[in-house]
């Protein structure tokens, strides 16, 4: 379907603003999906394509920069033990990327199941909530494993020294950080979740930063527990 | 248990964790850099995340600008492909001054190391990655969307796994650079 030229430029000139009505009329009349109008309205031929991104960007990336640098901040106290233990260098970066990805597959997951309406009340008894636990929380202790072995293993093949008794302390802590770290992940996601929907906005727009934030912050400020408690 | 998510959930992130302990094993072999710059470790975590939110935002946007026939999937003068450069370069600077200056105060206030030479490591590294990793996020996806794939499913766990790599590898340049 193609717009006329009126209604193009109607689009291009609304400002930043949801539900607005002519959005809903023009996805009714033409049928043209909501996705397809944002991306209109967003970067229309009156926008100016960077300004929009960088405005609508900065001020989440300078938070996410600002969490991030408090979780560096607990690394930073423990970088004694990370520089004289080398498998916990080589399972930082890994640690960190798993717990973010997980915020995000739990997130955008359970926004879906809301949306389907899949979610009760009672949301820790639904089917496909524990089947989701079970399925997140089966792959976390899988890749904890993963990585606190070759971590182990990278590093010792390295020539680094690792014994035996230092390798089950890193898979200690690399197990141990996941399992907190990822039944945080999956209250927030869940409580936070309801709680936006219920306001009537969609939990995709700030789930993902929020629970990517806090699996930033608290991998390294987990992390950092663990070692100062166990090494 | 072993359902279709399952499986795509554990194959993107074995691949993410590799990458991540590819990345670890780039800073193990540097160690002996990394100890002579004060303050990296507040550093490390903020840049890490950076590459993945910048270039992975960036990857979303062009993805949904292919799938709406809005950008085509090859390099030519298109406002939106070079709108979104033009932002995610600048993105990246402003992060990295910002990182690089609350790296240097907290550095400064709770270790009492004054060291500004982080805040330059920063500015450095993230314009050094920017070079390397802007390019392969848009050809990337613009080569997945030509051969058939959803880039919004694949680019994910691929930009934050290289983006760890770049970023690392952009950081320890710096800092023998600096």
């Amino acid at each position: 379907m193609k717009l006329s030229k009126k209604t193009w430029k109607q689009i291009s000139r609304l400002k930043r603003k949801q539900h607005h009505h002519i959005i809903r009329k023009i996805h009714k009349k033409h049928n043209i999906s909501y996705k397809t109008l944002f991306y209109m309205k967003e970067y229309g031929p009156k926008s100016h394509v960077s300004s929009v991104i960088i405005r609508e960007s900065i001020k989440i990336l300078i938070l996410a920069s600002i969490l991030s640098s408090v979780g560096g901040l607990g690394l930073q106290s423990i970088e004694k033990n990370i520089v004289a233990i080398i498998p916990l260098l080589i399972l930082l970066p890994a640690l960190n990327d798993m717990i973010g990805d997980f915020g995000t597959v739990v997130s955008s997951k359970f926004t879906t199941m809301l949306f389907l309406n899949k979610i009760s009340k009672i949301w820790w008894r639904d089917a496909d909530v524990k089947k989701l636990f079970r399925t997140v929380f089966f792959i976390a202790i899988i890749s904890a494993i993963y990585i606190g072995v070759l971590a182990s293993v990278i590093a010792g093949i390295m020539g680094f020294g690792i014994n035996f008794d230092l390798a089950i302390k890193v898979l200690h802590i690399s197990l141990l950080s996941t399992i907190i770290l990822v039944s945080i992940i999956f209250f927030v996601s869940v409580a936070g979740g309801l709680w936006i929907f219920k306001r009537n906005e969609d939990p995709n727009n700030f789930l993902i930063p929020i629970t990517t934030s806090i699996a930033d912050l608290g991998s390294m400020i987990i992390f950092a527990a663990m070692v100062s408690s166990m090494l | 248990m072993f359902t279709k998510d399952f499986r795509e959930i554990f194959s993107a992130e074995i691949l993410s964790i590799t990458g991540g302990l590819f990345a670890g094993t780039l800073l193990a072999f540097a160690i002996g850099k990394i100890e002579l710059v004060p303050g990296i470790f507040i550093l490390l975590p903020g840049f890490l995340e950076m590459r993945g939110n910048i270039s992975g935002s960036l990857s979303a946007r062009l993805s949904s600008g292919l799938h709406l026939g809005i950008v085509k999937p090859k390099i030519e003068k298109n406002k939106i492909v070079r709108g979104n450069v033009i932002a995610s370069v600048l993105l990246v600077i402003i992060v990295s001054a910002v990182l690089g200056t609350v790296a240097y105060f907290a550095n400064l206030y709770f270790f009492g190391v004054n060291n500004i030479s982080i805040i330059f490591i920063a500015l450095f590294a993230g314009i050094f990655s920017n070079i390397i990793e802007i390019p392969i996020t848009i050809f990337t996806t613009f080569w997945l969307f030509r051969h058939g794939h959803d880039p919004n499913n694949i680019m994910g766990p691929y930009v934050t796994t290289i983006g760890d790599i770049v970023s690392i590898l952009s950081l320890l340049i710096a800092i023998v650079i600096i």
